[in-house]
C-alpha cells in the first residue's frame, strides 16, 4: 500500500518502529534471558552497573537485578500502555459514536459527561480511583484507561458528526439498515483511522501516568515495573542515581518509540498534511 | 570572657545542691571548653504537617518537634534518662499509690503574660489529657480529680494505684500543660490556639504559614536564666526526603529529626564532616518493626506456621544489608534501650533456619503443592517508612523460598489502619510499634485482649490469652518497681513463646544535624525537648 | 457588556457538568477504605476507640451518605465550601492560601512553553528538513517523553547541589522575610526549576503544533501570493502567517489547563511548593472530602474560565468565528 511505502520513507518513523520492536523483543524474551523471578533477592543491594558481571545493570535497594526488571518491566509497560489505551479507545468510541450519530439530547448528555471528565484534572481523578480501588495492576490499568477516554470520544464524535450525513449512510438507511448496523458496519470503519493514530498519544500518556503513580508509591509493588523502580530509586537518588535513571531512560525510549510510530502513521495516512 | 566562666561555675554549684535539679544534667557541658554563643537561626526539617499543634491533646513527635519548644511539660527526661522537673519542682506519691502531689515552680508566666498556676494543670489534666489526648486517656483512665489547694500545688487523685515510675516516665510525652484561660470557653478541638500555641517555653510562637513554614522567636521572659541561646527557630515544611537532603547539603537546613532523610542519604551525610548523623538523643523514641499475624486465617492460627515464618526470615542479613548502622536485632516488644524494663535476650527467639521452617510447615500439614507453593498470604505494610517497605519486600522474598507466596497490598495511611485494625482484611501486616518509655503506655495494648474493633496498634489479631492478660493487668498496677520489672519480663517470655506479633528489629530514630550545633542530643527525647540550651557555633 | 452576558451564559451551561463532577467524586470517595479520622489516627501515631468515635461525630461522619451529600450540596448552593478536616479552617480560606503558588507556577510554565514553543516552532518550520529543524524536533520529542518528576529530581541534583545556582525547593526564602522587589525576585528564583520541569512536556507539544501549523499555513495560496509580490519573508511570517498559525496553539491552552493542574501534583511534591496540586494529593490521602471537592470545584472553574478566555482570543484572531458567536 502507498501508506506503508510512505511510512518507511520517513527515517524518524522507521527509528520509532525499530525501537518499539526492541522493547517488544525484550518483553517477549524476558523468560529466556532471565529465568529467575525478577523480584527475588539476587545479590547485595545497590551494586553499581558494569561492576559485577553477574549484574550488568547493577542491583536496586532491595537487592534485585535491575537488568531483569528492565526486561520484565517492558511487559508491564507495554501491557499497561496497550490495555489502558484499548479501554480508553473502546469507551471513547462507544460514547463518541452514539453522541455523534444520534445528536440531540443523547449528544447533550454524553457531552456533559465527557466535559466533566475533561474539566476534572485527570491525575486527581487517578489518585481518587487508586485510593478507592487499590493499587493492583488491574485497577491501575483500568484507572489509567478510565481517565483517558474523553479525547478519543471527542475525536470519534467529530468524525461521526461529519460522516453521518454522507451519501453512503443515507443509502444504507434507504436500504433499511438498522442504526446499530449503520454505526458499527458503515461509519465506524471510516471513522477509525484518526482515532487509531491518536492511540499512540494515549499510549504514551498512559505509560507516563503509570510511572507517575509508581513514583508516588501508588502502583502495584508485586510486579516488576519501570515506574516502581523509579519510585524505589527515589530513596537513593543522590548516590545510586542509576536505580532511577535506567528505568527512566527505558520509559523515555518506549514513549519516544510509540510517539514516532504514531507520528509516522499519521503522516503516512494523511500525506497532504505533511506540508513538504 | 571571665564573666561566662563565672556563670558556669555558679551553675555547677547549683547542680550539686540538695534541691531537685532545675536544669538538665548535661555531661557534655562539663567538657565544653567553648562559651555558648548567643544568637542565630536554627532551621529544622518538618516532614509531616500535623492538623494541629497542641501537645496536650495530641501525643506525637510530629507535634513535639514544634510545640515542645513553645509549651512545657510537668516533667522531662534528663541526660541519663531520669525524670527531672520542668514545670513541676518536686513530687510525692502516697504509699497506697492513689495520690500523687506535684509542687509547681513559682514565677512562671505564659507567653501572653498571665501567670502559670495549678489551675492550668487541673484544667489540662481533666479536660485534655483525660478526655482527648491519645494514650493520655488510657494513662489517666483512673484519674478522678485534681485538687489545687494553692497556686503551686496540684494533687492527682486516682481510683486505682498509679505506679509513680509509670507516671513519671509517661509525663514527658503525655504531660504538656496548656493555658486554662485560653481554652476554658468553647470547644477545645476548634480553638485557634491549637494552631498558634501559647506556652511557657523558651520560644514564642510567631507565625505558621500552612504548607511552608513555622517560626518561633526567643522568649525574653523565659524562667531559666540565660536561656535560650538561639534567636529564632524556623521549621520548614518539606515532604520529599530527597529534597530535604538536598536542602541540608545546600546549607538551608540545620537539622532533620526522626529519620527524616533516606537511609542512603543518612549514610552518605554521615561521612560528611559538616554533619553529625547518629541515634544519640533518640533513645527514648525506640521502635520495633512488627510482623502481625491474623489468626482468622487457619494457617496462621497454628503456632508452628507462625514460628516457621519467623525462622524463614534472615533478620541479621536484612539489617546488615538494608538498614545500615541504625538498626539492630530486636528480642521482643521491650527494646534494649529501656534500661528499666529490658528483660534481656533470654526469651524465646527465632533465628534464621530455612530447613527448620520447611520442616515446621510440613509438620503443620502444609506440604508444597504444584509449583512448590504451600499457600499464599496477603501482606499489608504500613506506608510510613522506607524501612517498612524494604522489610515487606524482604519478607516476600524470604517466604517465597519456603513455598509461601506473599502478595503485598499497598494502602495510604488511613486506608492501612482501616483495613488492618478495623476490617481485619489482612493475613500479615507490618508496621512500627512505638515504645514510649514504659510498656504500659503503648506496648501492652498490642497483646491485651478486649481492645475495641478499629483501635489502631492494638490486639486485633483474633487471638487472646487470659494468662497474658493477667500479667499485663498486674503489672499496670504494681507499685514496687522491682516486682513490676519482673512481671514485664514474664510478659515478654509469654508473648515471645506464643508469637501473636513478632518484633524482630529494633530501631532508634536517627538525627542528622549540623556539626555547628552544641548541646544537642543531650536527652533521650531530644527532638521533642525544649532546646533551651541549644546553641550554634560560628 | 456582551462579554459579561456570554460569560454568564457559559457559566450557566457549565453548571450541570460541575454538579456531575462533584457528586461523582463525593460518591467515589465514599468507597475508599478509611475515612478522615483513620487518616488522622495514622498521623497522630496512636489513639483509642473512644477518641475515634467522638471525632467521627465531630466531623459529621456518622450521618448517612445521602444526608452528607445533601448537606454538602446545600452548602455549595450558598457558596460555602465547608470546613477542612485537616486544617480546621474553612476550605475557601485554605484554597485561597494555596492558590497563588499554583497560579504562578501554571502561568509561568504556560508562558514558558507557549513562548519557546512558538519561537522554536517557527524556526523549525522556516528551516524545514534542515539541521535546525531536525535538532529542534528531536529535542522536542525527548522533552515529551521524559518523566517530569525524574527531570525535576535530576535538575535539583545538578543546579542546586553541584552548581548551587538555584534553591533546592520551597517557595521563598524564609530566613529573611522580604518585601517588594526583592521578594518578587526571590520567588522568581525559586520558581525557575519547577517552571522548567512542569513546562517541559507542554513545550514539546506546543513546538510540534506550532511547527505543523506554520507548515500548513506557509503553503497556502495567499502566502504564495505575498511571496510572489516580493514581500520580505519575515514580514510575511509576522503579519500574515502567525495570526492563523496561532489558532491551534490557543485552542490547546484551553485543553491543557486541566492537565497542567494534574502535573503540578508531582512537581509541587518534588520542589516542596505549597500549592493546590499537593493539597489535592494530601486531601485524597487524608480523606478530607470537603477540601478535595473544593479543589475540584475551583480547578473546574479555572478550566471553564480559561476556555472562555481562549474563545474570546480565538474570536479576535479569526473574525469569521466571532460572527458565529
Amino acid at each position: 500500500m502507498d501508506a506503508v511505502k510512505r511510512y518507511f520513507r520517513s527515517p524518524a518513523a522507521v527509528i520509532g518502529l525499530v525501537l518499539l520492536l526492541i522493547v517488544l523483543a525484550m518483553a517477549i524474551s524476558a523468560n529466556w534471558i532471565y529465568p529467575r523471578e525478577p523480584l527475588a533477592l539476587a545479590g547485595r543491594p545497590l551494586i553499581w552497573p558494569f561492576s559485577n558481571p553477574r549484574f550488568l545493570l547493577g542491583t536496586d535497594n532491595s537487592g534485585r537485578d535491575i537488568a531483569a526488571q528492565i526486561f520484565y518491566g517492558a511487559r508491564i509497560s507495554l501491557l499497561i500502555g496497550g490495555v489502558a489505551t484499548a479501554i480508553a479507545i473502546a469507551i471513547g468510541i462507544l460514547i463518541g459514536a452514539f453522541a455523534g450519530f444520534y445528536g440531540g439530547w443523547v449528544d447533550n448528555v454524553l457531552m456533559r459527561v465527557t466535559e466533566a471528565f475533561q474539566t476534572l484534572p485527570n491525575f486527581v481523578l487517578l489518585l481518587v480511583l487508586v485510593a478507592v480501588f487499590g493499587s493492583t495492576l488491574t485497577t491501575v490499568t483500568i484507572a489509567v484507561g478510565v481517565v483517558s477516554w474523553p479525547a478519543p470520544a471527542r475525536l470519534t464524535r467529530a468524525e461521526f458528526l461529519s460522516l453521518r450525513n454522507r451519501e453512503f449512510v443515507q443509502a444504507g438507511r434507504t436500504l433499511g439498515m438498522r442504526d446499530l448496523q449503520l454505526i458499527l458496519g458503515e461509519i465506524l470503519p471510516n471513522a477509525l483511522p484518526p482515532v487509531i493514530v491518536y492511540a499512540s498519544v494515549i499510549m504514551a500518556v498512559a505509560i507516563l501516568l503509570e510511572s507517575a503513580l509508581a513514583f508516588l508509591r501508588l502502583s502495584d509493588p508485586n510486579v516488576a515495573s519501570w515506574g516502581n523502580l523509579i519510585g524505589l530509586g527515589r530513596d537513593v537518588l543522590r548516590v545510586q542515581w542509576y536505580v532511577s535513571a535506567i528505568p527512566g531512560i527505558a520509559i523515555l525510549v518506549t514513549v519516544l518509540a510509540v510517539s514516532l510510530v504514531g507520528q509516522g502513521l499519521n503522516d503516512a495516512l494523511n500525506p497532504r498534511l505533511k506540508g513538504r | 570572657m571571665d564573666f561566662s566562666r563565672l556563670e558556669i561555675n555558679r551553675r555547677s554549684a547549683l547542680l550539686t545542691s540538695a534541691a531537685i535539679a532545675a536544669n538538665v544534667i548535661n555531661p557534655m557541658r562539663a567538657f565544653a571548653q567553648e562559651t555558648p554563643r548567643k544568637g542565630g537561626v536554627f532551621n529544622v526539617h518538618y516532614g509531616a504537617e500535623q492538623r494541629q499543634l497542641n501537645p496536650s491533646i495530641q501525643a506525637s513527635t510530629g507535634v513535639y518537634i514544634i510545640s515542645g519548644k513553645i509549651q512545657e511539660n510537668l516533667v522531662d527526661l534528663d541526660g541519663n534518662g531520669q525524670p527531672v522537673g520542668v514545670l513541676a519542682e518536686s513530687w510525692e506519691a502516697s504509699p497506697d499509690g492513689k495520690t500523687v502531689t506535684f509542687k509547681l515552680r513559682k514565677g512562671i508566666t505564659w507567653h501572653d503574660g498571665k501567670p502559670f498556676t495549678s489551675a492550668d494543670v487541673e484544667f489540662t489534666a481533666m479536660q485534655m489529657w483525660k478526655k482527648i489526648l491519645n494514650y493520655g486517656s488510657t494513662l489517666q483512665l483512673f484519674l478522678t480529680s485534681v485538687d489545687t489547694p494553692d497556686p503551686q500545688t496540684a494533687i492527682f487523685h486516682y481510683e486505682r494505684p498509679m505506679p509513680l515510675n509509670l507516671l513519671l516516665r509517661a509525663l514527658p510525652d503525655l504531660g504538656y500543660i496548656s493555658a486554662k484561660h485560653l481554652y476554658e470557653s468553647g470547644d477545645i478541638r476548634q480553638n485557634p490556639t491549637n494552631l498558634a500555641p501559647v506556652g511557657t517555653g523558651p520560644f514564642k510562637f510567631v507565625k505558621y504559614e500552612r504548607g511552608q513554614y513555622i517560626i518561633a522567636d526567643r522568649n525574653p521572659d523565659y524562667w531559666r536564666p540565660n536561656a535560650p541561646y538561639l534567636d529564632r527557630i524556623v521549621w520548614r515544611v518539606i515532604t520529599d526526603r530527597a529534597a530535604a537532603a538536598a536542602q541540608m547539603e545546600a546549607g538551608e537546613l540545620d537539622y532533620s529529626p526522626f529519620s527524616g532523610l533516606t537511609i542512603s542519604d543518612m549514610a552518605r551525610l554521615a561521612k560528611d564532616k559538616r554533619f553529625i548523623v547518629s541515634t544519640k538523643g533518640n533513645e527514648g523514641n525506640a521502635r520495633t518493626n512488627t510482623l502481625e499475624f491474623n489468626f482468622r486465617r487457619k494457617e496462621l492460627s497454628d503456632i508452628r506456621v507462625r514460628r516457621a515464618i519467623a525462622h524463614a526470615i534472615n533478620v541479621p542479613f536484612f539489617i546488615d544489608n538494608f538498614l545500615g548502622d541504625f538498626a539492630k536485632l530486636g528480642t521482643g516488644p521491650i527494646p534494649s534501650t529501656s534500661t528499666d524494663f529490658y528483660p534481656g535476650a533470654n526469651t524465646p527467639q527465632y533465628p534464621y533456619d530455612k530447613a527448620k521452617a520447611a520442616a515446621l510447615l510440613d509438620e503443620a500439614g502444609y506440604k508444597p503443592g504444584a509449583g512448590g507453593t504451600r499457600f499464599s498470604l496477603r501482606l499489608l505494610p504500613a506506608p510510613w517508612g522506607e524501612d517498612i517497605s524494604l522489610w515487606s519486600t524482604f519478607i516476600q522474598q524470604s517466604l517465597s523460598e519456603v513455598g509461601i507466596t506473599v502478595e503485598i497490598v499497598r494502602n495510604d495511611g488511613g486506608g492501612f489502619l482501616k483495613q488492618v485494625y478495623d476490617d481485619h482484611a489482612f493475613d500479615l501486616a507490618t508496621g512500627w510499634h512505638q515504645y514510649r518509655n514504659d510498656p504500659a503506655v503503648s506496648t501492652t495494648v498490642w497483646y491485651r485482649s478486649g481492645q475495641p474493633k478499629g483501635a489502631p496498634w492494638t490486639n486485633q489479631w483474633g487471638w487472646q490469652d487470659p494468662a497474658v492478660d493477667k500479667t499485663i493487668d498486674d503489672a499496670a498496677t504494681e507499685i514496687d518497681p522491682v516486682k513490676r520489672k519482673a512481671l514485664y519480663a514474664e510478659f515478654v517470655k509469654e508473648v515471645n513463646t506464643e508469637l501473636p506479633v513478632w518484633m524482630p528489629i529494633e530501631q532508634i530514630f536517627v538525627t542528622v544535624i549540623t556539626a555547628k550545633a552544641r548541646n544537642h542530643s543531650n536527652t533521650p527525647r531530644w527532638g521533642s525537648a525544649s532546646w533551651y540550651d541549644l546553641w550554634l557555633s560560628a | 457588556m456582551r462579554i459579561l452576558k456570554l460569560a454568564g451564559r457559559r457559566l450557566a451551561a457549565s453548571i450541570p457538568t460541575l454538579i456531575l463532577i462533584l457528586v461523582g467524586i463525593f460518591l467515589l470517595l465514599q468507597f475508599a477504605p478509611g475515612d478522615t479520622v483513620d487518616a488522622m489516627m495514622a498521623q497522630m501515631g496512636g489513639g483509642d476507640a473512644a477518641t475515634a468515635q467522638e471525632l467521627r461525630r465531630f466531623y459529621g461522619l456518622d450521618l448517612s451518605i445521602p444526608l452528607q451529600l445533601g448537606h454538602y450540596l446545600w452548602r455549595l448552593v450558598r457558596l460555602d465550601l465547608g470546613f477542612s478536616s485537616i486544617y480546621g479552617k474553612p476550605v475557601a480560606e485554605v484554597i485561597l492560601e494555596r492558590l497563588p503558588p499554583t497560579i504562578l507556577l501554571m502561568t509561568a510554565s504556560l508562558s514558558f512553553a507557549f513562548f519557546f514553543g512558538l519561537v522554536f516552532g517557527v524556526i523549525a518550520a522556516r528551516g524545514v528538513n534542515k539541521w535546525p529543524d531536525t535538532m529542534i524536533s528531536i529535542a522536542g520529542l525527548i522533552f515529551y517523553a521524559t518523566p517530569s518528576f525524574w527531570f525535576g529530581l535530576m535538575a535539583i541534583v545538578v543546579f542546586s547541589i553541584y552548581l548551587q545556582w538555584l534553591p533546592a525547593g520551597g517557595f521563598e526564602d524564609i530566613g529573611a522575610v522580604q518585601t517588594g522587589l526583592w521578594r518578587t525576585l526571590d520567588i522568581a528564583r525559586h520558581l525557575v526549576l519547577p517552571t522548567l520541569t512542569l513546562g517541559l512536556i507542554f513545550l514539546a507539544i506546543y513546538l510540534r503544533i506550532m511547527r505543523a501549523s506554520m507548515l500548513e499555513v506557509l503553503n497556502l495560496d495567499y502566502v504564495r501570493t505575498a511571496r510572489a509580490k516580493g514581500l520580505d519573508e519575515t514580514r510575511i511570517v509576522t503579519r500574515h502567517v502567525l495570526r492563523n498559525a496561532l489558532l491551534p496553539m490557543v485552542t490547546l491552552i484551553g485543553l491543557q489547563a486541566g492537565t497542567m493542574l494534574g502535573g503540578s501534583v508531582v512537581v509541587e511534591s518534588v520542589f516542596s511548593l505549597p500549592g493546590l496540586g499537593r493539597l489535592a494529593y494530601e486531601s485524597v490521602v487524608q480523606r478530607d472530602l470537603n477540601t478535595l471537592l473544593g479543589i475540584v470545584f475551583v480547578s473546574a472553574l479555572l478550566v471553564i474560565i480559561v476556555n472562555f478566555v481562549v474563545d474570546l482570543i480565538y474570536a479576535r484572531l479569526d473574525p469569521r468565528i466571532a460572527a458565529e458567536g
